[in-house]
């Protein structure tokens, strides 16, 4: 009789285990995005670090979207590996990278790869014909970034929390901005550093309301701000399928208001960074590389990535 | 008929025994799953945000982005080498941009302890409160470039070499803080603070036992410049078009200098005056180390992993001759 006992136990003991662990497995599977690369640096960089502390992911928490737009030249590199490094530091942040190109580049590819948060890489040519100095840049690149957004989210039901921002591969960003950015509920604005031939350009703030623009440049514009000075959330982004950077009759300098005017009014504008009072981006722009002494024709035995 | 019962049930006891094998391999983390809730909940009030990450690791979640993503930087390992890094910093419109964006970078990396020395006669509140705010480990130094020094050699603007009174100084300091009879495992770097770091460039360095080098992108008028290394794993020239003959045609960001070897030639510093251009390496290397006595990084120099790249000064022709923006907002 024991024996049964015992082995009818044991037939049962591994379905049981089965069965919890199933249940386990679906009660903490939460949805994720499947486009976060796959690294193979597990290892990593040496010692024991602690494994993956972002902060908790509650639903709650908006995800931050970045469109950069880029293209190739030499700094490429080393300015998308300085933007990743500030990005990594960042939760829930989705870097969506759009290159000036008619083909994905191995370059982003590889760096990509390797980039260490979750990334979507996307490519898309400007025309010749809008190459010219003056005219607006990263036109076609920050609607391609826009046009994915729309189409990854029509199909889920539900809005859900995201903050959208431009993100040029040259500026500098504080970690403090992107907590500011993230309690985005339509359009949010602060000040930028180093732009407008100023120390800074910002919104005026008077009781908790934009009314007008501190700016060194064309302060008539509707909304006189820097692609650095603003974060949109991603409900009016869906709401307003049609919204895009223009080119057709785009003056150069009114990018900003192009787009911002199709979206939102200034009353609307919600000011961030302790009223508009703390620079927590700044406009930076990389030296052009010198490249002088290059031989005509490539002369090293190996061909390094740079 | 009692062979095929026993086949049978052989065949319903192997069976799930199997399917809980492979369930086990696929995903490792639930046998801790228990486990884990519970040193969560207590370790919540602690700050230590490192466990709630692997409930949701089973599935599609790469491992790369468990591994790199930090809000605070790494805790301190009592058995890594430290890496002292030395930035000398001058006050200009970009400054703390630049700063901010090196101590981005350097939350990425453990114990990292950076020695930030400013040009100036005073250490500025810029830099103070950016220091305590970033959450790094640091030491904050101020040593003024004497006017004469700064007229005289920007004459020249080439051949100035700009923050040697200041790495001199984080030299002293270390000197000060550390003996030569016990010193620590270390490793010394200067970090220009325009320049581009990527985060394999400081594993690259940690373990270095004299000196260690390895190419820098965008000096010398070319995309890079690298040592030498011949097959056996020796540094024995350099790859530079500008004086490819100085003892040491490297930049700045292009080698590092363990602490015992520091500590240990306690006279070896940069020269101040009567430097050519391209020689401020040469005349602090040259007491430290010779030609084959350097340890050649990233992959026999094979790979770039810092660029000396140069942020624009802004123009700031709005400003005026008075200035017109509030200068009491920090920028």
């Amino acid at each position: 009789m024991k024996s049964l006992l015992f082995s009818r136990f044991l037939l049962l003991l591994p379905w049981v285990l089965i069965v919890i662990i199933v249940l386990d497995i679906d009660s903490s599977r939460a949805p994720l995005p499947a486009l976060s690369p796959r690294g193979g640096a597990e290892g990593g960089s040496g010692g024991a670090r602690p494994p993956a502390p972002r902060r908790r992911p509650e639903a709650a928490l908006p995800t931050i979207y970045a469109i950069t737009p880029t293209y190739s030249r030499p700094v490429q590199k080393a300015e998308l590996t300085r933007l990743a490094n500030t990005f990594r530091q960042v939760s829930r942040l989705h870097w969506i990278l759009v290159e000036d190109a008619a083909a994905r580049s191995e370059l982003v590819t590889r760096f990509v790869a390797g980039a260490g948060l979750p990334c979507t890489h996307l490519h898309v040519p400007t025309p010749r014909r809008y190459k010219r100095p003056g005219l607006p840049r990263a036109t076609e690149q920050r609607n391609a970034g826009l046009a994915w957004l729309r189409q990854r989210h029509q199909h889920l039901p539900p809005p859900q929390p995201g903050v959208l921002f431009f993100a040029d591969d040259d500026n500098t960003y504080s970690l403090e901005l992107f907590q500011e950015m993230r309690t985005t509920r339509k359009v949010s604005v602060w000040p930028v550093g180093l732009v407008g031939g100023r120390r800074y350009e910002r919104p005026v703030v008077e009781n908790g309301k934009v009314v007008g623009w501190y700016t060194g440049w064309r302060a008539d514009r509707p909304f006189a701000i820097d692609m650095a000075g603003f974060a949109v959330s991603l409900q009016v982004i869906l709401s307003h399928p049609k919204a895009v950077f223009k080119r057709r009759g785009s003056q150069p300098g009114m990018q900003e208001s192009d787009f911002l005017k199709q979206i939102t009014t200034v009353e609307e504008l919600e000011p961030k960074a302790n009223n508009c009072t703390k620079v927590l981006v700044w406009h930076t722009r990389t030296e052009k590389v010198n490249l002088a002494n290059e031989p005509k024709y490539h002369l090293d035995t190996v061909n390094i990535e740079v | 008929m009692l062979r095929r019962r026993n086949l049978l049930t052989t065949l319903l006891i192997a069976l799930p025994w199997a399917l809980l094998l492979t369930l086990w391999h696929q995903y490792p983390t639930t046998h801790y799953l228990n486990l884990l809730r519970s040193k969560c909940k207590s370790s919540r009030e602690g700050g230590f945000p490192s466990c709630t990450r692997q409930q949701q690791s089973i599935g599609a979640v790469p491992k790369i982005i468990q591994n790199y993503v930090y809000s605070r930087p790494p805790p301190w390992s009592d058995t890594l080498p430290t890496i002292f890094v030395i930035t000398p910093t001058y006050t200009r419109p970009v400054q703390k941009a630049e700063l901010t964006r090196l101590a981005n970078t350097f939350l990425h990396v453990q114990n990292l302890h950076w020695v930030v020395v400013e040009d100036s006669p005073r250490r500025t509140n810029l830099v103070s409160n950016l220091l305590e705010k970033a959450g790094l480990n640091f030491t904050h130094l101020n040593v003024e470039t004497p006017k004469s020094l700064k007229l005289g050699l920007s004459w020249i603007p080439s051949h100035t070499p700009r923050g040697t009174l200041q790495r001199n100084l984080g030299l002293h300091w270390l000197r000060d803080s550390f003996s030569n009879t016990a010193p620590p495992e270390g490793v010394v770097y200067f970090a220009d603070d325009d320049n581009t770091y990527s985060l394999e460039l400081f594993e690259e360095m940690r373990y270095t036992r004299r000196v260690s080098v390895w190419p820098v992108a965008f000096v010398g008028g070319l995309r890079y410049e690298s040592p030498k290394v011949n097959p056996a794993g020796k540094v024995v020239g350099w790859k530079t078009v500008f004086d490819p003959n100085r003892p040491f045609a490297i930049d700045m960001a292009g080698f590092a200098v363990s602490i015992k070897l520091i500590l240990e030639k306690p006279h070896a510093s940069f020269k101040l005056e009567g430097v050519k251009g391209g020689y401020q390496e040469t005349s602090l290397l040259k007491d430290l180390v010779t030609m084959d006595g350097l340890e050649p990084k990233a992959a026999n120099c094979t790979k770039v992993l810092v660029w000396h790249t140069r942020t624009e000064r802004p123009t700031l022709v709005n400003e005026g001759k008075r200035g017109f923006t509030d200068p009491r907002v920090e920028v």
